[in-house]
């Protein structure tokens, strides 16, 4: 009877120890200041569009988008470089049970370098995540729209 | 403490006329009655404060009696900051709540004035934009301005526009928030060779599945997912309706998210987490018409069971998921079969095995429904699937299944009756996929390998059937080569065509034997696959397939079950 208290004092430990936050892989906030650290940051659409300054001086933009994975949303981040590259995707929050490998860096990495002229096509250059393939399509899309927006609208 | 400082004000008052009383009696001015106002002599002005001699001491008093109230103030708030209840006089209060409003206004003027501006500047970019004639790279959602169509530039949006809400099948919005539900199928046609009709070539359809997916989110934390599913068309009584399908719910599951590195996944219909394909089963993920053969009866896709599981990342590029189960189940005879004690038919009626050398474990999951599962046994998986970081384009998973025992209660030989004791069952199997970047060349693998405790108490082995036995091991290995082509775009998207080539080789009687039966297999448990075909794409959610099969086997007059055979498939 008193033997199950040996299993669950570390299980208990180790609930207690695990940070409560869920699927969030990270905040606006750290996301930001990761593509472009130390930058002030100033809103030019709330929640959703940031000028990225140092001092004064223009050196990116911060986009928060999400698309859908699966059925549910993926809440990511775009950092684009005054040159209108991109410099950093980073996933906010994932909710589903599958496909959760589009958060991994490397994955991410393909996109650094990515401009308004870049094909971003599954498969073509951007690798596919085979038990992930709608997740990986659409952030693809959304890194594509966003630069496209870019193009458009803040170049 | 306003209160106290009125009154302080107050007393201050009193004691200046009390110091002016007592001066005027010292004077001898006070009247009879000792009151200051009835002298005769004098009239007596009471304004103490006017009194020169005490005008000093009251000043101050009075003076001090405002530091008190601003004082008062300072000290409300240093006492709540020490979380001591301070009673605050109601006049501070409404002023107070009037700076709050009067800050709030400010901020909803600038933050209008802010979006008034931003209105302004996007129009301006709109109608610059369309002079220029920019080209369509505009965000989905703004609408092309033709010369003659009346153009809505306004909602040219400055925000990214929002994905559309296709909750339902992906093509209508929700009525419920937080409950999506998608659909994938898979409908198949051809010409197939008949064994059972020694080999004789028939043409033929089947609507092999329909499957809806609700999801519902209860809360960012909280998902529900499953999968009901129609196979063959469905199921139904009517002799006119000719249909022998099934339909079920191929999983039911709550998963609560608590972090990257471990979730729950509460008891529920839930897939077992061996074998890639049974993990991602959808059409659209493989490329031949059937599902890949290893993928059919060794691990039999799509495997489900009872079961509850914790899952999540280890580090990056390596996940994990263990899962505890209800197992397998040596009983492949109708549901209907089983007793109400829950045991397999009594002897001598006999059954039918659900692990055996002919169909592997194709008939040996455990039913889902009405407690009506045959043993207390339960099986244990644990899952480990990688995509490396230093090999990109690479992904891959290892499982090992391990249950105590899959004998069912009441299992006999059926030469005596002899009841037959436990064997237990261990699986190993490990798949990869390696897409080969900045190529269309892509590479699958996978191997599996069941490992039979004791052979001697399964079914197979004691029915009486000479053909179907089973040794200590069933493996099989699949390696197959496909090649991305893009194409189009055609009928308004881009499509891909995707021809492969497969080769599986599989023995499910290996081992030796041991049992009551003879044994004398017939070589149809020892089989290779050659698949070729063609996957079109003509969106990632769709498509059609051509795929032709050639059956080996080492039975006399070999499989017989060659085919050719296409295919409709779709996930969205």
């Amino acid at each position: 009877m008193d033997g199950w208290i040996h299993w669950s004092a570390p299980a208990a430990a180790i609930a207690i120890a695990l940070p409560a936050y869920a699927y969030q892989y990270s905040t606006v906030g750290t996301a930001q200041q990761q593509a472009f650290p130390g930058a002030r940051f100033e809103e030019i659409q709330p929640q959703g569009v940031w000028k990225a300054l140092a001092g004064d001086r223009l050196i990116g933009y911060f986009f928060v988008d999400h698309v859908i994975g699966k059925h549910l949303y993926i809440d990511y981040s775009v950092a684009l470089g005054a040159d209108g590259g991109v410099r950093r995707v980073e996933i906010l929050t994932y909710r589903e049970s599958y496909g959760f490998e589009v958060a991994n860096a490397g994955w991410l990495a393909q996109f650094a370098g990515k401009t308004s002229g870049s094909a971003l096509e599954i498969n073509s250059d951007i690798r596919n995540i085979s038990g992930a393939t709608l997740s990986s399509r659409h952030v693809t899309e959304g890194v594509k729209r966003i630069l496209a927006y870019y193009a458009t609208h803040l170049r | 403490m306003l209160i106290i400082s009125i009154k302080l004000a107050f007393y201050t008052e009193r004691w200046g006329l009390a110091m002016r009383r007592k001066q005027q009696a010292a004077r001898g001015q006070v009247g009879e009655s000792g009151s200051i106002f009835a002298s005769r002599a004098r009239p007596v002005y009471f304004n103490a404060l006017a009194r020169r001699r005490y005008r000093g001491l009251t000043s101050a008093l009075t003076v001090a009696s405002f530091l008190a109230m601003a004082g008062s103030g300072a000290l409300a708030d240093e006492a709540t900051a020490q979380g001591k209840p301070v009673a605050q006089p109601p006049n501070e209060q409404l002023i107070e709540k009037l700076d709050r409003m009067e800050a709030r206004i400010r901020a909803l003027e600038s933050e209008l004035h802010r979006k008034g501006e931003t209105a302004e500047s996007k129009k301006q970019t709109a109608r610059t934009a369309a002079s220029r004639g920019n080209p369509a790279k505009a965000p989905a959602g703004a609408k092309d301005t033709a010369p003659g169509f009346p153009g809505d530039n306004e909602t040219a949006a400055l925000e990214p526009p929002p994905p559309p809400n296709n909750d339902l099948f992906g093509v209508a919005p929700s009525p419920l928030p937080g409950l999506k539900i998608d659909a994938y199928g898979e409908l198949r046609f051809g010409a197939q060779q008949n064994p059972a009709a020694n080999g004789q070539w028939q043409t033929g359809f089947d609507a092999a599945r329909v499957v809806l997916l609700p999801t519902y989110q209860f809360n960012d934390n909280i998902v529900f997912n499953s999968e009901i599913e129609f196979e063959h068309a469905g199921a139904g009584f009517d002799a006119d309706d000719k249909l022998h399908g099934t339909a079920e719910i191929e999983q039911a599951y709550v998963d609560f998210r608590i972090s990257p590195y471990i979730n729950f996944r509460a008891p529920g219909i839930d897939l077992v987490p061996i074998d890639w394909l049974n993990l991602y089963h959808e059409p659209t993920n493989f490329y031949s018409v059937m599902r890949p053969e290893l993928d059919n009866g060794l691990i039999p896709t799509t495997w489900k069971a009872p079961a509850a599981s914790i899952w999540g990342q280890i580090v990056e590029g390596l996940n994990y998921e263990f899962q505890i189960s209800q197992a397998l189940e040596d009983f492949g005879g109708d549901f209907g079969l089983r007793t109400a004690a829950n045991t397999v038919p009594p002897f001598p009626l006999g059954y039918a095995p659900g692990i055996d050398g002919v169909t592997a474990l194709g008939f040996a999951q455990a039913p889902l429904g009405d407690f009506r599962q045959l043993s207390n046994y339960l099986g244990y998986t644990l899952r480990l699937s990688y995509m490396p970081s230093f090999l990109p384009g690479f992904d891959g998973g290892s499982t090992v299944y391990f249950t105590p025992s899959t004998t069912p209660r009441g299992a006999y030989a059926q030469i005596n009756g002899a009841l037959r004791g436990r064997s237990s069952l261990t699986i190993f199997e490990t798949d990869f996929r390696y897409h080969v970047p900045d190529t269309g060349l892509e590479f699958r693998g996978e191997f599996a390998d069941v490992i039979v405790g004791n052979p001697a108490n399964l079914r197979a082995n004691n029915d009486g059937d000479p053909t179907n036995n089973v040794g200590k091991s069933l493996f099989g290995a699949s390696g197959e080569v496909a090649y991305h082509i893009p194409f189009g775009p055609v009928l308004g998207s881009k499509w891909e065509a995707v021809p492969f080539y497969r080769y599986t080789s599989q023995n499910f009687q290996t081992g030796g034997f041991a049992g009551t039966d003879l044994n004398f297999p017939t070589g149809s448990g020892r089989m290779q696959f050659h698949d070729v075909g063609v996957a079109i794409y003509p969106t990632p959610e769709l498509v059609l397939k051509l795929n032709y099969t050639k059956a080996l086997n080492a039975a006399p007059g070999g499989a017989q079950s060659d085919s050719v055979l296409g295919g409709v498939g779709f996930f969205f």
